[in-house]
């Protein structure tokens, strides 16, 4: 009899993510800021794989709710004192709301699962092309929202004076948060049928199961990791509505891709070797010294490697680093 | 609002710009099933060498061949790194792929040329207004119109009269049958390819004229709208997909200077919204009228 | 010219549709191919059209076929008439004929389609209207007139006869006698078992993928040895 709960597909991916912070801790306190980013997008990108991983459906919407989230921490966590100087035109009852950090968090979470409900509720029936346009509509209807509407944000300001909680012991336990969250939601039963349909929808269908609901929801699941990872990341850097749109689709999408889309260890080994990556590109950017000759690359050759690299993995071998599978560690009896 | 002769002028002119896009577009979908989100870049290649050339001295023909050589050539590479190596993958795949690619080339752009971009000055008597009837119109907008009409009725031309055009209606209604009878896939793909090039260094052409600012993302927002016209028009056949294109381009020509700028920066969202509601409702388009089962 | 097809094998995934298949068609010739749904007929005729992959070797004038790509299949002299027929509903009868010529050979060759109008002069007269209007037996015809305008070596067929009306049936067979008189070589695969047995040359059945048995125009009227070969 087959285990049911095999740990080490837990264990790997979240050990990973607790070793990488780690690493954070043993580096310059300017340098973290790379760690912790990297792990803000570990979240993002497995909120990414509960939905896309799961069901096979692509989404390009999932940075809405991240964006969501962002500013719905943001907003309710600006002190109130200085509100009204980034935030001229604030709606009347968000002016005068102040929560703490622990709040926004979770309050970013929910606002990112209403969100993606509300969204799943129409859009769960599209599959394929469909789903990929449709979402991508869910992007660019956000962002355009986000960008001017300032009764509910700054608009297109800078998102400042955001208390910056989020360090690298933040960042992990975010991060470690939704990995977790993922295994428990793909090891139930939830997301076994959803794999299911992945696989073959017309069986699965044959059997009683409901491909419209059980997208629905890992569609919502994953809205509240991704609204979480935003919240997170607003606490970590001063946003603005174009950094949470088309690039970090591409960018969150890229790590999934080039990890393996189908598995949570994929998701988060792409997310940490891609921003790893891209890290180490934008620190050369500035200038380094590798192996003793002095590197100076121009700006836009970390994001130049990153897609080239997605587009010859998509061509090359499709199932990503991990080839969509877990880590299981060996023994037969 | 009040509507003025210009803003009529601007619609039909940006309209007529988004169909020659949509065309671009709806040709490759028709025989790869793919939608080429990099269609954008290819514009935008076309710009700067029309920027370059500028800038060297050269005279406006040559900047135009420029512009052409640059575009097809550009066209029949990702035909063959890209497009060829996906064929038979799911649309999703696909459609992801050309995401990649389109990001790619926007950042090559971005390390060659830089953020600031660069002013294509050649072409910038054809922006002067022509005084018609009293009311000033953009010489350009009426340019637009005619090339745009010109080259539509150019390709129908081709589709219904030629053996190759024949072939590509064929291969955009069931490839598998018309390989099956002899039709060979490479060069159909080739040629929608090169067709779909041609319009879009056309498009380079005419965009370059009404913003000679040449920047990395140039098009790119004007690529997402077409996509969009051509979901909502009607993906799977081309005239519902041209007249989306032209819809769309025509209302944000015509808002985008009627409207004031509270109202029209909003204009995006009524699109994209307007993009979700028909692929639940009407997903073969608004325009299609046909009987065919749909493929989206 | 004879198609000879060799040990021929189609799979797809784990499943095997057919195996080691053998069998040849001359000039002149037609050859049945029957069987009950799933015994491996349309994946015959479609491996031999390079339409799915397949493992064996199919030979037309000593040039190997097989791992060519569908429209060399058809540039080489094969021609397949495919199941449900699949016209270009949206292009005119004339269009779809057009189409045919893709897979002509002479260039110099008349472009006219004098002799498929002779043999459907149904088609001639619908020449302009759009394919989709037509009935299910007139757009048989005009599947089969589209082959044929391809002045193809071997005819393949797949089920030409299904779900039209008796009297259509004997216009396609009489079409396919027809193109037997002309020095075509026929392979046709049906579920009507005895009209093709008594039509055909030869007539294999196939059962499971397999080669079965091989009946002969004699054996049409025999009832008990049809019935056996198909519940084998």
């Amino acid at each position: 009899m087959r285990r049911v709960l095999s740990l080490d597909e837990l264990v790997v991916p979240a050990g990973l993510v607790v070793g990488a912070a780690l690493l954070g801790t043993l580096v310059s306190i300017s340098t973290q800021t790379y760690f912790t980013d990297t792990l803000v997008k570990v979240a993002i990108v497995v909120a990414l794989y509960v939905f896309i991983g799961n069901s096979g459906v692509l989404s390009f919407g999932h940075v809405s709710f991240v964006a969501l989230g962002a500013w719905t921490a943001g907003v309710l966590s600006v002190p109130a004192a200085e509100k009204p100087a980034i935030m001229p035109n604030l709606a009347h009852f968000l002016l005068h709301r102040h929560v703490g950090n622990l709040t926004s968090l979770v309050l970013a979470a929910a606002v990112g699962g209403v969100a993606a409900f509300l969204v799943g509720v129409p859009l769960m029936r599209l599959s394929g092309l469909a789903a990929g346009i449709a979402t991508f509509a869910v992007l660019e209807i956000t962002h355009n929202v986000l960008q001017y509407e300032e009764k509910i944000g700054p608009g297109l300001n800078t998102f400042s004076s955001v208390p910056e909680t989020t360090g690298l012991r933040q960042g992990a336990i975010g991060a470690l948060v939704c990995v977790v969250v993922a295994y428990v939601y793909a090891r139930s039963r939830f997301g076994r049928v959803l794999r299911a349909t992945r696989e073959d929808a017309a069986a699965a269908r044959a059997v009683g199961a409901s491909v419209y609901r059980q997208r629905l929801i890992a569609f919502t699941i994953s809205g509240l990791l991704a609204g979480l990872a935003g919240g997170l990341y607003i606490h970590l850097l001063p946003l603005q509505a174009g950094g949470l749109y088309l690039d970090l689709t591409f960018i969150t999408l890229a790590m999934l891709v080039v990890g393996g889309t189908s598995s949570l260890l994929g998701a988060v080994v792409g997310a940490l070797a891609i921003s790893a990556l891209d890290s180490w590109l934008s620190v050369a950017e500035n200038g380094m010294s590798l192996f003793g000759w002095h590197v100076d690359f121009p700006a836009g050759t970390a994001e130049l490697v990153v897609g080239v690299l997605m587009a010859l993995v998509l061509i090359v071998k499709p199932s990503g680093l991990t080839g969509g599978r877990e880590f299981h560690l060996r023994w037969r009896s | 609002m009040t509507v003025t002769w210009q803003n009529l002028a601007d619609g039909f002119s940006l309209g007529a710009i988004y169909a020659l896009m949509a065309v671009g577009v709806g040709l490759v979908f028709g025989v790869l099933r793919l939608v080429n989100f990099a269609y954008g870049q290819l514009i935008m290649a076309g710009a700067f060498a029309l920027a370059l050339a500028s800038q060297w001295g050269w005279p406006l023909w040559a900047g135009i061949v420029l512009c052409f050589a640059v575009v097809l050539a550009m066209s029949l590479l990702m035909d063959r790194l890209v497009f060829r190596p996906l064929r038979g993958h799911s649309p999703a795949v696909m459609l992801v792929a050309t995401f990649a690619v389109a990001f790619l080339l926007e950042n090559i752009a971005l390390l060659s040329f830089g953020s600031l971009g660069k002013i294509a000055t050649s072409v910038a008597s054809l922006n002067q207004p022509w005084s018609i009837g009293g009311v000033d119109i953009r010489k350009i907008a009426v340019v637009a119109v005619v090339v745009a009409a010109a080259c539509l009725l150019v390709l129908q031309l081709l589709l219904s009269r030629t053996e190759i055009g024949l072939h590509m209606r064929a291969s955009s209604m069931d490839f598998a049958t018309a390989r099956m009878l002899g039709v060979r896939a490479n060069r159909v793909i080739a040629v929608a390819v090169l067709i779909s090039g041609a319009l879009a260094a056309i498009v380079a052409v005419l965009l370059t004229v009404q913003s000679p600012l040449v920047t990395p993302d140039f098009a790119l927002q004007d690529t997402i709208v077409v996509l969009a016209g051509v979901v909502v028009g009607g993906l799977n056949r081309p005239v519902p997909a041209t007249l989306g294109g032209f819809s769309l381009g025509f209302a944000i020509g015509l808002l985008g200077g009627a409207l004031p700028t509270t109202q029209s920066q909003y204009l995006p969202s009524f699109i994209f919204a307007a993009v979700i509601l028909v692929l639940l409702v009407r997903p073969r388009g608004l325009f299609d009228f046909s009987r065919t089962v749909e493929r989206v | 010219m004879t198609l000879v097809v060799d040990n021929l094998e189609v799979r797809y995934g784990g499943i095997r549709a057919v195996q080691a298949l053998s069998l040849s068609v001359a000039p002149g010739e037609i050859v049945g191919l029957i069987g009950p749904n799933g015994a491996g007929k349309s994946s015959t005729l479609h491996a031999l059209m390079g339409l799915v992959p397949a493992r064996g070797s199919v030979r037309l004038r000593d040039k190997e076929l097989l791992g060519r790509s569908p429209e060399d299949v058809a540039r080489a002299g094969l021609a397949l008439v495919p199941e449900g027929r699949r016209i270009f509903a949206e292009l005119s009868v004339e269009e779809n004929l057009r189409l045919g010529l893709a897979g002509r050979r002479a260039r110099d060759a008349s472009p006219g389609f004098s002799g498929v109008y002779e043999q459907f002069p149904l088609l001639y007269q619908f020449r302009k209207r759009q394919a989709g209007l037509l009935s299910g037996g007139q757009q048989q015809q005009l599947a089969i007139g589209r082959a044929l305008v391809a002045e193809p070596d071997v005819l393949l067929l797949d089920e030409p006869s299904l779900g039209l009306a008796p009297n259509v049936v004997d216009v396609v067979f009489a079409a396919l006698t027809a193109v037997r008189e002309r020095g075509l070589a026929v392979l046709l695969a049906e579920q009507r078992a005895q009209r093709t047995v008594a039509a055909a040359d030869r007539t294999h059945v196939l059962g499971g993928g397999e080669l079965r048995l091989t009946l002969g125009p004699q054996d049409a009227d025999d009832t008990d040895k049809l019935v056996g070969a198909y519940l084998s």
